[in-house]
């Protein structure tokens, strides 16, 4: 049970990290990016290519991997977010200056995202890679939880850098001008916001969220091509649960998402396992997210946190 | 040769319905639906699993009648999409996508693990083809490409009939401006649910149309490439919201794909074995293309105005 509780926080805080990124995308460039999953790959692999270069040098402190991980991540970070922005620039900004709908732009992204994981799968291949081969030892924690240091090391990175996306959108001056966008693209241009900076902004924020949230994921998983695509439906319900555009929306939406899957797949495990019904049920693990969504949008059409309509 | 040509004729009819099916939903309707795979997989397999002799390996041995089968893959799908039409619909645009996307994703893990129902990966076997006694095995080709192309003409008919009617007027305007739509006294709810049912239907005819030409079916071949995202890539060359298009759309697409089998040839043979993923880069590309020069579709003339309605 706690076992359950505690992975599905660690599962929980990887999709809140992806889907903060998600949520600005989705309300300041009014689509729904259906690449984002694919990047989210992009940028573990990306890692794992500078890994390659440096090697692990290392551990620290009981983790399975050293500092070379860490600076492979810092600069597929800066590669991704170049990425990102010559995507927006080749792709997006075309289809922003011809004003289709964001349907369309939708549609644009999913042929964006068979290209991103067709090239993923041209240079890597679908074979499952690792960061590192070690093998972790849980440790014992009170109240009988046991936790492995990467798992802590991973729930702590997330929260680290949602705290420091929330200090920039709160206290900078692009953050304010970001959340006004998101809150009403046109009364914020009116008052003199630049539009090509605040989407810029945007695309570097989620683009760096998604490339740490990709690793992460590496680090607490596997790396698979698929993965990212398996990723996004959590993404999205995590972002329409907490509605779009809401910071603590994707917040919270991404750990019920997290703990859910993890909580009901299990226990339900548990009772057949207990009634002696044969049968696997961690493989409905994706499902879960999506009958949530289906209750929330039947509860609350729009989203835990979504203002109600005026 | 000719064989291979009578072939790509038949998958291509296939495709065709699909592609017609989807441009009611998206072209006229504005129905953004991610999740043609789940419906053309279930029309499939509710058709093979009707139709099969009796087996130990999975749900089946009814033995029905083709045309039966078929009949019960346009039902299952029909009820399918009437059950979830009623949470989805009350979504628009991205979120109904996601939803749609998340039902695939969901019928996928089943097919693929239920293997009582359908014997997982390894898939059906031994369905039975219309009409093989009647003809010489080799010329069967043939006798499949008139049942497939009449099948076409008449699902053809059947939407170019429906959506000139006053019907299809209102489903234009719910796709122009739904609010407005609504003013005018139109319970668009109530259209929007007709079009997706009889869509979905039409996508579930294609599926069984499918198993009962090649005789086998696998989860495979629903993956979202292949059942999902070419099908959008036929509309959207085709010209969406143009029926005769769209068929077009879905020959010249098809005949991309197949064609970009030669690439086989010219790739070095390390990544031989990933031309799956070249094509697929190939196919995205493209989209990217299709989108970035030719919104309205290579293959249409002119916008489509009120008047080709009247």
């Amino acid at each position: 049970m706690a076992d359950l509780l505690v992975s599905g926080i660690i599962y929980g805080s990887i999709i809140a990290l992806g889907a903060i990124g998600l949520t600005l995308i989705s309300s300041i460039l009014n689509f729904f990016n259906f690449a984002y999953g694919d990047l989210f790959t992009l940028g573990a692999f990306v890692t794992l290519l500078f890994l390659g270069l440096f090697g692990n040098s290392g551990t620290i402190a009981g983790l399975s991997f050293g500092w070379g991980l860490v600076l492979a991540t810092l600069l597929s970070v800066v590669i991704m977010v170049v990425v990102v922005l010559l995507m927006d620039r080749l792709f997006f900004k075309p289809l922003r200056d011809i004003g289709v709908t964001p349907l369309f732009m939708s549609l644009a992204s999913l042929g964006l995202a068979f290209i991103l994981r067709a090239i993923i799968n041209i240079f890597w291949g679908p074979e499952v890679r690792y960061y590192s081969p070690a093998i972790q030892i849980s440790r014992r924690l009170p109240l009988g939880i046991r936790v492995k240091p990467d798992e802590l090391f991973v729930v702590i990175c997330a929260l680290v850098l949602v705290a420091l996306v929330y200090m920039f959108l709160k206290r900078t001056k692009m953050g304010k001008a970001m959340r006004a966008f998101s809150d009403n693209s046109v009364l914020a241009k009116a008052s003199g916001v630049e539009t090509n900076k605040v989407i810029m902004w945007t695309w570097v924020i989620a683009g760096a969220l998604i490339t740490v949230a990709g690793t992460l994921y590496g680090i607490q998983v596997q790396l698979r091509p698929i993965m990212g695509w398996h990723f996004l439906i959590p993404l999205f319900v995590a972002v329409i649960m907490g509605a779009v555009g809401s910071f603590w929306g994707a917040m919270i939406g991404g750990m019920v998402i997290g703990i859910s899957e993890e909580m009901i797949t299990g226990l339900i495990q548990n009772t057949f396992n207990s009634m002696q019904i044969e049968a696997d049920m961690s493989v409905y693990k994706p499902a879960v997210a999506f009958v949530l969504v289906v209750a929330i949008l039947l509860l609350k059409p729009h989203g835990i946190f979504g203002k109600r309509e005026p | 040769m000719i064989s291979y040509f009578v072939s790509f004729l038949i998958m291509g009819s296939i495709y065709a319905m699909a592609a017609l099916a989807l441009n009611l939903q998206w072209g006229f309707t504005g129905l953004m639906n991610f999740g043609i795979g789940a419906f053309y997989m279930l029309g499939a397999y509710t058709s093979a699993i009707l139709t099969c002799p009796a087996t130990t390996e999975h749900l089946g041995g009814f033995g029905l009648p083709v045309l039966i089968g078929v009949i019960g893959a346009a039902l299952v799908c029909g009820v399918l999409a009437f059950l979830i039409g009623f949470p989805a619909l009350r979504l628009r645009g991205g979120p109904f996508a996601i939803a749609l996307l998340a039902i695939h994703e969901t019928l996928l893990l089943v097919v693929r693990n239920e293997s009582w129902l359908t014997n997982g990966v390894w898939g059906i076997r031994g369905i039975p083809r219309p009409f093989f006694e009647m003809v010489n095995p080799r010329h069967y080709g043939y006798l499949y490409l008139i049942i497939a192309a009449g099948l076409l003409i008449l699902i053809y008919l059947a939407i170019g009939k429906v959506v000139r009617s006053p019907w299809g007027r209102v489903l234009r305007g719910i796709s122009e401006d739904e609010d407005l739509t609504s003013m005018s006294g139109k319970d668009c709810w109530k259209y929007k649910m007709q079009s997706f049912v009889f869509g979905s239907m039409v996508m579930g005819v294609a599926g069984a149309t499918y198993v009962h030409y090649t005789g086998f079916v696998s989860p495979q071949v629903f993956n979202p490439l292949m059942s999902t995202f070419i099908v959008w890539l036929m509309v959207m060359v085709g010209g969406t919201g143009n029926n005769r298009g769209v068929i077009v759309g879905a020959f010249l697409v098809w005949a991309i794909w197949v064609g970009s089998d030669f690439l086989t040839d010219f790739v070095p043979a390390a990544i031989a074995t990933r031309i799956g993923f070249i094509r697929m880069l190939f196919v995205g590309i493209i989209l990217g293309v299709t989108i970035l020069t030719k919104p309205q579709g290579i293959l249409s003339r002119k916008r489509l105005t009120v008047d080709w309605y009247l």
